[in-house]
């Protein structure tokens, strides 16, 4: 599904984030992507979505190479690849069901086949119930599942989660990294970039470990630390 | 753009003018105020062309001719004016009509005393180009069997030049003022982007295009556009309404324009102009805020 070939990326003020890494993460794979602020998680989560671009190497989602996605094509890959973050990034003058149908629109679906998809991820969430609430009244944890409802509403093969439980407490915590499991057995690969030692202990999954942009452990159903 | 998406972008335009609220009042008055000024010109502007046509189709140039001039001369020259391209027409006026049409016109004066018709031959003639009444005036003065040359020179010309520098002006008016309110619609819109910016990065993150993410600003900018330019027809129509009653009362003589479709046509050029400024200072505002990603 993804693979990631010899791909070094250097900023222009010359720190390399990533050198040389080589990846492959097979359909409906689990992934944590671990490792210290700063090691390239994040570098290499973007490149995935193209928000930003390898120096060198390149990357393949479905053998299709990045590289030769050119700037008008971007928003067709984005909407293969659901992305969440730790921030949310919610529109907050909007109800939670405009959140998950906005992802809809940008796609021209009709308004019948919106409310059927955006009603369905919302019952998958278990957001069905404050579907016409504003985000600012729900708490992190129901605040990061709008998040997740919008990245997966229109079923896209590949989930990339950015710190999801970076704002949470270990139990919603918990809570989310159960959805993100179950999105995850209904045919969609997951990648999921954390901090969290408990979570990536108790839910054991295939573990890759970056350290100073180089891959330095890919382990399945590996532990936090080594 | 599809069909479903009309709904969607016009929604958000509307949210969007709401939340900026009083820059986007201010851009739609700046429009308003810029197109009655416009309008003011435009109105001027066919008011002096129908008044100008109005002592055009007046305008004629009269060559008297020798008494000494024989039937054969008269005709040879009636050949040359007619094959000059400068002339509308050219009609000969013999001595006895001009006589009769003197006595007819000017039946209370008591002529008894005249035995002889004083009036000599003359040909009346209508120009193509009224500008050019000067040069072709002097020019047939030169003929051979020539007396006089009468023509409504002053007259002529100052309505001619009239018109010239009021298109000139208002054409130099209306040039700044639509830079300015371009400028303003640009800067509006860009404070717009500004604002959603955090919206257009989810877009962007959501998938989707450019195109997509642009349109509800550029119908933000031709709602703006058009509800500036309705209130300055809404402003300039009654107004001109009252200006025209008043110039009647005073000066009846003067062909001023009323019901006319050339009215209509100027009313109609405002909204069009004005939505046009709208669209496209949004276009350009927005082709340089939202771009492709990376």
């Amino acid at each position: 599904m993804i693979r990631i070939k010899n791909v070094t990326k250097t900023y222009p003020n010359g720190y390399v984030a990533l050198d040389n890494v080589n990846l492959h993460i097979g359909r409906n794979e689990f992934v944590y992507l671990v490792g210290q602020s700063g090691a390239g998680k994040s570098t290499l989560l973007n490149m995935l979505y193209k928000a930003e671009t390898p120096s060198s190497g390149d990357i393949y989602i479905d053998n299709i190479p990045l590289s030769t996605i050119s700037a008008k094509q971007i928003p067709f890959l984005r909407r293969s690849i659901g992305v969440i973050f730790q921030d949310y990034k919610l529109l907050p003058k909007r109800t939670v069901y405009e959140n998950v149908a906005f992802a809809l629109r940008v796609m021209h679906f009709s308004r019948a086949r919106i409310r059927r998809q955006v009603t369905q991820v919302l019952e998958l969430v278990g957001l069905q119930q404050k579907m016409y609430n504003m985000p600012s009244e729900l708490s992190g944890g129901e605040q990061q599942r709008i998040c997740i409802a919008r990245a997966i509403v229109n079923n896209p093969p590949v989930l990339l989660a950015d710190e999801p439980t970076g704002s949470l407490d270990p139990e919603t915590s918990w809570e989310i990294m159960q959805l993100l499991s179950k999105i995850n057995s209904r045919q969609t690969t997951v990648v999921v970039a954390t901090h969290n030692k408990s979570i990536v202990d108790d839910i054991r999954k295939r573990v890759i470990q970056v350290d100073n942009g180089h891959v330095v452990r890919d382990e399945q159903l590996g532990m936090y630390n080594k | 753009m599809l069909l479903r998406d009309i709904g969607f972008f016009l929604t958000e335009a509307f949210i969007s003018i709401r939340r900026s609220g009083l820059m986007a009042a201010i851009s739609t008055a700046t429009i308003g105020v810029s197109l009655i000024v416009f309008g003011i010109f435009l109105l001027i502007s066919a008011n002096i062309s129908n008044i100008s046509d109005f002592f055009s189709d007046k305008l004629e140039i009269r060559i008297f001719l020798k008494e000494s001039i024989s039937a054969g001369q008269i005709s040879s020259m009636k050949h040359r004016l007619e094959a000059m391209p400068e002339f509308k027409s050219v009609t000969f006026v013999s001595k006895d009509k001009a006589w009769r049409d003197f006595r007819k016109g000017f039946q209370s004066l008591d002529l008894t005393d005249l035995v002889e018709n004083p009036l000599p031959h003359s040909f009346k003639l209508t120009l193509k180009d009224n500008e050019q009444i000067v040069k072709t005036a002097k020019y047939v003065r030169g003929f051979e069997n020539v007396e006089d040359v009468g023509y409504m020179g002053t007259i002529a010309e100052r309505i001619t030049k009239f018109a010239a520098y009021t298109r000139l002006a208002g054409f130099i008016l209306v040039s700044l003022l639509t830079l300015a309110t371009l400028l303003i619609v640009v800067n509006t819109i860009r404070l717009t982007v500004i604002a959603r910016q955090d919206e257009i990065t989810i877009m962007h993150l959501v998938g989707a295009t450019v195109p997509f993410i642009r349109w509800p600003f550029i119908i933000e900018g031709a709602l703006m556009g058009l509800a500036g330019s309705c209130a300055s027809v809404a402003i300039l129509s009654p107004l001109y309404g009252m200006f025209v009653v008043r110039i009647q009362e005073k000066m009846p003589y003067i062909p001023i324009l009323q019901e006319d479709f050339r009215l209509t046509l100027i009313y109609l050029t405002l909204i069009i102009v004005g939505t046009s400024l709208g669209i496209f200072g949004s276009y350009i505002s927005v082709s340089r805020t939202i771009k492709n990603p990376s």
